[in-house]
């Protein structure tokens, strides 16, 4: 496994360039030019012409994309044009507060998907089959603002169960902001998972293995939790680990109307603000995790499939 | 056996990894805030706290509760007077008008700070040579402030203290400069290149405000997160994107709420703190709402002191008759309404050779553009047409002129387009409309579209990012645009400078305007000082704007504020940035707590 996880560690530096090329060559060719965000309303040529030069942005572009590439080795990309926070620090304080939402929702989501999911193939074709898979099309098809809309106004202000947002650095002051963003997630990603993960866990229900535990004479409870369970894991693996380490990016909507400050909106603002440094940063991260993502999920393949081997 | 262990394992080393950032930097303890608190909300994310940086309205209003400059606004006087803030008293002007010298008060501490080590931590007292620092701080080249614009070409020799730390490509703070001299600890000497009354203005604003040498240099780029100033506050709690906490600053010098107003300021209540020592609340909690429905909900909640009202509960909060429903008003809910100094329109680009050669075809456009449709389906009716640029309020603003290709007059608008050249539109290519991606603009846009159709006239809207929309118009490009311009001071030549042919983009005149005949009386202007021979000069530009149309005039908008019973002393301010020392919060009318 460890030569596996270096192969896979040195497969990412092509990747990574590639992707800083094509960031560089987007962010020049329709990133507006980050002067004017810098000037605002009282620009004038010879200013312009001194915060090029100051920041660089005079230099020739491929000694401009090789600061980048330096960004990268260093992991050090500086101060955001935008709030001159340094840019590390903008991540690392928007990380917990985003993981404080993120990490609770999604394991919980995907536990009462997993379980949903179980219970309905077990009664597959039955009416409590249909009720769910109903409830699961009708919760895909409202938009997740009308969940933080009817949220806020009803659960919050009108019955008054939550706060209507905010946030606490401290616990346990936090937890009772981060509920209702918290069940909205569940709620929004509930349909979607359960669906997919019924139909993973159908898929294995009519394979030959199933059909000879039966046979055999095992019940149903057994034939589903021991063997149609660990069986139907891999694709469900796939769905769900490749998401675990993108959750640190946030939620940009959950975030925006509850009020938390973690990482959901630092990539919009940074696009809205030609703030190439954070465009950079979050880029390269947002690569890294994808990669670190991709080898979580080859390694838990090998915990659930004996058949895979990393070797 | 080591590979299965680590496999197993895997699953919880990434839970053990996400806990712990979970949890990190966290404590486990509940504050308890002081009653007398305030809970104001901001609608941006703070940009930083250092005053070089803090060019838009919303950073600003932070720096301006730690930081302080030489004026202020009057708080409750209007139209807006300047009043001496760190200074002793207005400034000693010298005849020519070139010369400015302030008296600096004496006693004024700094907030206590670890920078200051001298005197292991405890503020010291504010000098006049703080402010000669402070200036060339906004000058540094290497700092590259946003607030350059208030001082470039203003104070004799700043600008080329400039050029000389440029072009050595480092900043000597010890080189003297003729126009910015401390005479004395607390005598400070400005000299400026021509006479301006519009620089007063510029003191007042929390952009020129005064900082600590020890502290820029003790926290160095962080300085933007560690405030230190004389201000009548100090920062507690920061996170600007979601809340900052303020306490009274206790080394606060004495300043008290003022005693005089304008008519109606006492029956309203605002003169029952007069004298009062400031800040009369104890604590500000600022929340950032980047979205309305929270505002807007959590103020219905009690949670914020007052609030705007978003568009979409505008109806539900106001009634036909432009009053509070009375739902609010029975929960002791009042509304001010305020007009905002500010102006919303359409800019022509005048360096188009097509749009900006043809007078009599920005005439018909203006025509054809319904701005009453627009007050009902942008505004709620909440705002005043735009007959020129100068808001009301300001001198030079006449009530009484009437912009004749601002009355909807489709037929007229006809006329005038035949005459341009272009009957019933024909032989008119698609005019280019620049747009950004949000839905209000897309609004906008269409609505501009189909007031064009109704003579003939095709609008190609093209819509891209905030930073290319901004890129194009710096640039030139485009041929038309909608835009609002809210004033940086009380004077009309904040609007009027956007048609002064020398601010042409990449300036602030974006529409790139050029009359000889203008910029002369603009240039005259400058040199004058608020007069009737000035307010006749405004008059007759607005006039000259009025027959050219380089833009289509929108509204001046007026702003509608709810407050609840226990905030007090709450009067609109376009321009005094620290409005919050003057508020006070009544604990014993929030609810809960009423006798």
């Amino acid at each position: 496994m460890w030569i596996y996880i270096i192969r896979k560690m040195f497969s990412t530096v092509p990747i990574i360039f590639g992707v800083a090329l094509i960031i560089f060559v987007l962010f020049n060719m329709v990133g507006g030019d980050p002067t004017y965000q810098m000037l605002g309303k009282h620009a004038n040529p010879k200013l312009i012409a001194e915060i090029r030069h100051e920041y660089g942005f005079d230099q020739p572009k491929y000694i401009q994309f090789f600061e980048y590439l330096k960004q990268i080795a260093t992991f050090d990309y500086g101060r955001s044009y935008a709030t001159r926070q340094r840019i590390s620090e903008m991540i690392s304080n928007g990380i917990a507060p985003s993981l404080s939402l993120a990490i609770p929702a999604f394991f919980l989501g995907t536990l009462l998907a997993i379980s949903i999911s179980l219970l309905v193939a077990y009664y597959r074709g039955k009416w409590i089959d249909k009720v769910f898979v109903f409830g699961c099309v009708f919760g895909m098809s409202l938009p997740s603002l009308a969940y933080i809309l009817f949220g806020q106004y009803f659960l919050a202000y009108k019955k008054g169960w939550f706060p209507i947002s905010g946030y606490e650095t401290t616990w346990p002051d936090r937890l009772e902001y981060l509920l209702m963003p918290m069940f909205i997630w569940i709620a929004v990603s509930l349909g979607y998972d359960v669906r997919f993960f019924r139909t993973a866990i159908l898929e294995e229900t009519n394979q030959d293995y199933v059909r000879t535990a039966r046979a055999k004479g095992l019940n149903e409870p057994r034939v589903f939790f021991k063997h149609v369970l660990k069986n139907s894991m891999v694709p469900i693996i796939t769905n769900v680990v490749i998401e675990i380490p993108l959750l640190i990016l946030g939620s940009f909507l959950l975030e925006s109307f509850f009020g938390i400050p973690g990482l959901g909106s630092i990539t919009i603002d940074a696009v809205h603000n030609s703030d190439f440094p954070v465009i950079k940063a979050m880029s390269t991260l947002i690569s890294l995790l994808f990669i670190l993502g991709n080898m979580v999920t080859d390694i838990l393949y090998t915990l659930v499939d004996p058949r895979v081997s990393l070797e | 056996m080591a590979k299965n262990l680590i496999q197993k394992n895997a699953f919880f080393l990434i839970l053990t990894l996400g806990t712990s950032l979970l949890f990190s930097g966290c404590t486990f303890k509940s504050k308890i805030e002081p009653p007398n608190t305030l809970h104001l909300f901001s609608i941006a994310k703070i940009k930083g706290l250092d005053p070089i940086y803090a060019d838009d309205l919303y950073s600003g209003t932070e720096v301006a509760r730690v930081y302080e400059g030489l004026l202020q606004y009057h708080y409750l006087k209007r139209p807006y007077v300047l009043i001496p803030n760190l200074s002793e008293s207005m400034p000693e002007i010298s005849p020519d008008g070139k010369t400015l010298t302030f008296q600096i008060k004496k006693g004024v501490l700094f907030q206590d700070n670890s920078c200051f080590k001298a005197t292991q931590g405890k503020g010291r007292e504010l000098k006049a040579e703080d402010f000669v620092y402070s200036f060339k701080l906004y000058a540094d080249p290497k700092l590259t402030s946003s607030s350059w614009w208030l001082f470039d070409g203003k104070i004799l020799g700043l600008n080329e203290w400039r050029d000389a730390a440029i072009k050595a490509d480092t900043s000597d703070y010890s080189l003297p400069i003729e126009g910015l001299k401390a005479l004395d600890h607390y005598t400070l000497q400005i000299k400026l290149k021509q006479r301006s009354t519009q620089f007063l203005f510029s003191l007042a604003m929390p952009n020129t405000a005064v900082v600590p040498r020890e502290a820029a240099e003790h926290y160095g780029k962080e300085f933007i997160n560690h405030p230190v100033g004389t201000g009548p506050f100090r920062l507690e709690e920061y996170n600007p994107s979601s809340k900052l906490i303020w306490i009274k600053n206790p080394t606060y010098r004495k300043e008290y709420y003022p005693s005089e107003g304008e008519p109606g300021d006492k029956a309203n209540g605002l003169l029952e703190d007069a004298g009062k020592e400031l800040p009369l609340a104890d604590q500000i909690a600022v929340t950032i709402h980047v979205e309305t429905q929270p505002q807007w909900l959590n103020f219905l909640a009690g949670k914020l002191d007052f609030s705007s009202i978003p568009k979409d509960n505008f109806a539900t909060a106001i009634t036909a008759s432009k009053e509070l429903n009375s739902e609010l008003t029975q929960k002791g809910i009042k509304l001010i309404k305020s007009p905002s100094a500010e102006v919303t329109h359409e800019t022509f680009n005048m360096a188009d050779p097509l749009i900006g050669k043809n007078k009599l075809l920005r005439q018909a456009l203006s025509l054809a553009h319904n701005q009453e449709k627009i007050n009902e389906l942008f505004y709620n009716f909440r705002s005043i047409n735009a007959q020129g640029p100068i808001p009301p309020g300001l001198s030079g603003y006449d009530p009484l002129i009437r912009n004749p290709y601002r009355i909807y007059n489709l037929e007229k608008a006809k006329e005038l387009l035949a005459k341009a050249g272009y009957p019933g539109g024909k032989g008119l290519p698609p005019i280019e409309y620049l747009n950004t991606a949000d839905s209000t603009a897309r609004q906008f846009a269409e609505f501009t579209q189909k007031s064009f159709s109704e003579i003939g006239v095709t609008l190609k809207v093209s819509t891209s990012s905030w930073p290319e929309f901004q890129g194009a118009i710096k640039n030139k490009k485009g041929q038309m645009w909608g835009f609002a311009w809210l004033a940086d001071y009380p004077d009309a030549e904040n609007f009027l400078q956007l048609f002064y042919s020398k601010n042409a983009s990449p300036g602030p005149n974006d529409s790139n305007y050029s009359n000889p005949d203008f910029d002369k009386l603009y240039e005259k202007s400058l040199t004058l000082t608020d007069n009737p021979e000035r307010t006749e000069i405004y008059k007759k530009m607005v006039k000259i704007l009025v027959e050219d149309s380089p833009w289509i005039f929108g509204a001046h908008r007026i702003t509608y504020t709810l407050t609840h019973p226990w905030i007090k002393n709450l009067k609109p301010n376009d321009f005094e940035h620290s409005k919050a020392k003057y508020y006070r919060v009544d604990p014993t009318l929030k609810p809960g707590n009423k006798k």
